[in-house]
This record gives structure tokens, sequence and C-alpha cells, in this order.
């Protein structure tokens, strides 16, 4: 398996992870504040995790997606590359994220 | 400057309690070790939030630096209604 997609697959791992991380703080804010801030931020992370579980799901266990997640020779390499960019840069985007919520 | 204190003060993990430290210096000015003593916080998790409050210019300090003394910020005051609909929600 190429290096592209073994980073696309643990980029996409890490957002999920992220996301849970963030959407935690955001749902606890959200049961002491109840405003429209805070459960714009709880969906935000709601639906991002919703959008990195699926792609997880068919780079990892859907029966006709998956297989070409494993296999070098069914989808060019431009495509790994480019879905590696999309997830890394998502990557980097929710740890500044969490890093500013931690905070 | 709203979305700011909305997100420092309800989007983050160390929120509800710079809602606090806000409430108390709204009473009345204080330096860190008595915010330290009157919320019952360890002194450097106060002297952190200050920092974070400070640096989003919600408040301003006077003083020298070990006992100087917080307060809310001109902005602050003038989005104080923000402020206080957040405060209720902490008590």
């Amino acid at each position: 398996m190429s290096a592209w997609i073994i980073v696309a697959k643990v980029a996409t791992a890490l957002n999920v992870a992220l996301l849970l991380g963030l959407g935690y703080i955001w749902g606890r804010n959200y049961l002491t504040f109840r405003s429209k801030h805070t459960l714009g931020l709880l969906v935000f992370a709601l639906f991002l995790v919703l959008e990195n579980g699926l792609v997880l799901y068919y780079y990892l266990i859907d029966p006709a997606l998956s297989a070409w997640w494993h296999d070098e020779s069914l989808v060019p390499m431009i495509v790994w590359q480019t879905q590696m960019a999309i997830n890394v840069a998502q990557t980097v985007g929710l740890s500044f994220l969490l890093w500013i919520t931690l905070d | 400057m709203e979305a700011a204190l909305w997100y420092v003060l309800t989007g983050t993990r160390g929120g509800t309690n710079r809602v606090r430290i806000l409430n108390a210096l709204d009473e009345q000015p204080r330096n860190a070790n008595q915010l330290a003593e009157s919320l019952e916080l360890d002194y450097k998790t106060i002297r952190h939030h200050l920092d974070v409050l400070l640096e989003n210019d919600i408040l301003t300090k006077s003083g020298d630096d070990y006992g100087a003394i917080y307060l809310p910020t001109d902005r602050t005051r003038r989005h104080w209604e923000t402020v206080e609909r957040i405060i209720e929600k902490v008590e």
C-alpha cells in the first residue's frame, strides 16, 4: 500500500479523534451555557465527525469501495495524493482548533 | 469583539472558570491571589486564565506585576449585556 494512502487513513482517524475531543468540550459547555453559539460549535463537530466517519468507512470497511484503497492499480496516484492532502489539511486545522479550545 | 468574547467564555474548556473570574472582578477588582482565594482555584490556574483574558482584551490590569489588580476593559464594559447573559448561566 502506498504511503499516501496510509497517511490519508491515519489523518482521517485522527480527525475523528480530534472532533470527538472538541465535541466533548463543546457538548459540556452547551449543557452549561445553552447558547446558540455553543450549540453551533457542537453541530459543527457532529457533522464533521459524520463526514470523517463516512470517509473512514469507505477507506476501510465498505465492501466495494474499500477495495480501491487497498489496491494501488485501481486508483491513479494523483487521486490518492489529493485525498491525502484533503485529509491532512483538515487534521492541521482541527489540531489548531483543539489547541485553542483546550486553552 | 463579541465573537471572541463568546468563544473565550463559552467555547473553551476553561470558559466556565473565566466567567467566574469576570463576575468576581465585576463585583470588585482584585489581584490574582485574592481571586484564587475567593474562587477556590489554584493560583497557577488563575494566572493562566488572567493571561488569556488579558490577551483577548477582556481584562486589563493596573499596578506592578506581582500585586497587579485586574478589572474588565472598557471594551468588555460596552458588551456587558452579553457578559451578563453568560454569567447568568454559570451561577
